[in-house]
């Protein structure tokens, strides 16, 4: 029983050929962290102790690694210290840079439950306030407090506030689809068909890439936008998923800066444009002219973002831009249907779930009330 | 498949590379070496629609896993397998090719005729020089009939499910991320 303790017996991997740790993030803090906590043995030490002062980003591949078998993402536990005495801020700084966190904290739920948070950082070289951005993610999770009366303690079977400084933690590095496509090691067969296949999935790189143009092209507006846009979408909170969906589909579309346009994705628009018929708000643009290149898109952004919406109300009628729900009925259904298990759905799921899963009265009033401290 | 984890603790989960799925799978089925972990079942020449596909194949999340024998016929009850792109060559990682793999996408109908769907067929064989070391181990073994053209794998999927390459940001992380380009717009944390 000792010897499975260790992920490793005479260098040899306990982990049979294609099996690779992706926890759940149920897993991850409901067994995981829930162990670690009450100070239970785990099977296997697949997941190490690790001071985050003394490790950087580079350095946890090595350190965090299971087995021989590649990884694109590693985890481990830490020990949350406080940055001050008295203060509630946490000290995530190294020797060479430190983690900033960024956005808003994400609930965790267990069959509606909720059991944990998750709080999303990146690293930044250098020192504050002038570090420099790194491709470098971390999820921290942290059990509920107001779930140890319940599971946790009755599991565990200890005083939570004395052990409440341990977080687990999944860090990994942000994918960039541009760079992917051009590495040398894809062969272009490869590179070619991912593209294909991408065209007919809903990815996060392409936003990354309008973000980027957002970004660069209209900075107060966005902002405003955005957070105006956030507070409306609370309102529409059962459809935003879906709808969120819908705006990925269609940017992921767009024909890409380096993209072949003779690819048979292309060529074939029934397929590209699904809602076409339905939504119509395609109708009156063919989309390999209207948008032939990321100038276009500049524009349409800008344009949408500064209240002229004369190029967008082409393709999109309904003013709201990020978060419309309008089209709602026909494609809900459709993206729907293809969501056969929920739980497989972790990495993409849209934060804003967790307001759903709240009541709707705390969602809608107190936006905000949820936000670690 | 109820003992495919082998007593691994939560959250181990079969993502075999490709390389795996050549050399730890492919290869030892056609040299009729016993497979270990024996979690692919062989469904032969069974014309599955990918919907039917759970419960016969090996399931991992929203991938179907199983060997087939090798056939020019993929018409199934309710469509077909059509090629897309050309062949990929799969390395191991000393740069040695070992097999090859083809992508197909599914279509409802009548052949030529049917409707394009987002459900995918990732099909792995062996390539020749692959299988050389296969046949010096299975010559040791005193077993000189192996036909490595007969079998495939096969790993079938939807499209928007093909999440394979780890953990990623949700949309609104990157919105967020994006904030912090912009003008440190900071929540009370």
């Amino acid at each position: 029983m000792s010897e499975d303790m260790n992920l490793s017996v005479n260098g040899q991997s306990r982990v049979p050929p294609g099996f690779r740790f992706h926890p759940t993030e149920e897993e991850l803090l409901h067994y995981y962290l829930t162990k670690k906590v009450a100070s239970e043995k785990i099977d296997l030490d697949v997941i190490r102790d690790v001071d985050l002062n003394k490790l950087e980003p580079w350095d946890i591949q090595e350190k965090c690694k299971i087995g021989s078998t590649p990884q694109n993402d590693w985890y481990f536990f830490s020990h949350k210290d406080k940055k001050y005495p008295t203060g509630t801020r946490t000290n995530r700084a190294t020797a060479a840079g430190f983690w900033k966190a960024t956005g808003r904290d994400k609930v965790i739920y267990s069959s509606f439950r909720r059991i944990g948070m998750r709080k999303t950082l990146v690293f930044y070289k250098g020192r504050a306030p002038h570090g420099q951005k790194s491709d470098w993610i971390m999820h921290e999770y942290r059990l509920d407090e107001t779930t140890h009366d319940t599971s946790a303690n009755s599991l565990a079977g200890v005083d939570s506030v004395t052990e409440e400084g341990w977080v687990v933690c999944r860090v990994f590095k942000k994918k960039n689809y541009n760079k992917a496509l051009e590495s040398p090691q894809c062969s272009s067969t490869s590179a070619d068909i991912r593209t294909q296949l991408r065209h007919m999935s809903t990815t996060d790189g392409v936003l990354d890439q309008i973000l980027h143009y957002m970004g660069r092209s209209c900075k107060q507006e966005i902002t405003q936008t955005i957070n105006t846009n956030i507070d409306t979408a609370m309102l529409y909170l059962p459809s935003i998923n879906a709808t969120i969906d819908t705006l990925q589909d269609r940017f992921t579309h767009l024909p890409r800066l380096e993209h072949n346009n003779d690819s048979p994705f292309n060529q074939d628009n029934s397929t590209a444009f699904p809602e076409q018929g339905s939504g119509g708000s395609c109708s009156d643009t063919n989309p390999r002219d209207g948008l032939s290149d990321w100038v276009a898109l500049d524009r349409l952004v800008a344009s949408q973002l500064n209240g002229q919406d004369d190029t967008s109300k082409h393709l999109y009628p309904d003013d709201d831009f990020c978060f419309s729900v309008d089209h709602e009925d026909a494609q809900v259904s459709n993206l729907r249907s293809n969501r056969s298990q929920p739980s497989q759905a972790y990495g993409s799921e849209i934060d804003l779930w967790s307001f759903v899963q709240r009541s709707p009265s705390s969602s809608s009033s107190d936006p905000l009330g949820h936000l670690s401290v | 498949m109820g003992d495919k984890n082998f007593n691994l603790p939560p959250g181990f989960r079969f993502y075999p590379t490709d390389e795996e799925l050549v050399v730890h799978f492919l290869q030892r089925k056609a040299a009729l070496l016993p497979c270990h972990p024996d979690v692919i079942p062989d469904l032969d020449l069974y014309p599955c629609d990918p919907w039917e596909l759970d419960g016969k194949a090996m399931a991992e999340g929203n991938r179907w896993y199983f060997y087939s024998r090798k056939t020019q016929n993929r018409v199934t009850g309710n469509g077909y397998w059509k090629p897309l792109g050309a062949d990929e060559p799969i390395f191991t990682s000393g740069s040695k090719e070992v097999g090859t793999k083809q992508y197909y996408v599914f279509y409802v109908g009548e052949e030529s005729a049917g409707v394009k769907t987002n459900w995918v067929m990732q099909e792995y064989r062996l390539s020749d020089s692959g299988s050389s070391s296969s046949t010096r181990s299975s010559r040791r073994r005193g077993n000189p009939k192996v036909d490595y053209s007969k079998w495939v794998l096969c790993r079938v999927y939807e499209s928007e499910e093909d999440d394979d390459n780890g953990p990623e940001l949700s949309c609104l992380d990157e919105v967020f991320m994006s904030l912090d380009d912009l003008d440190e717009v900071s929540f009370p944390n």
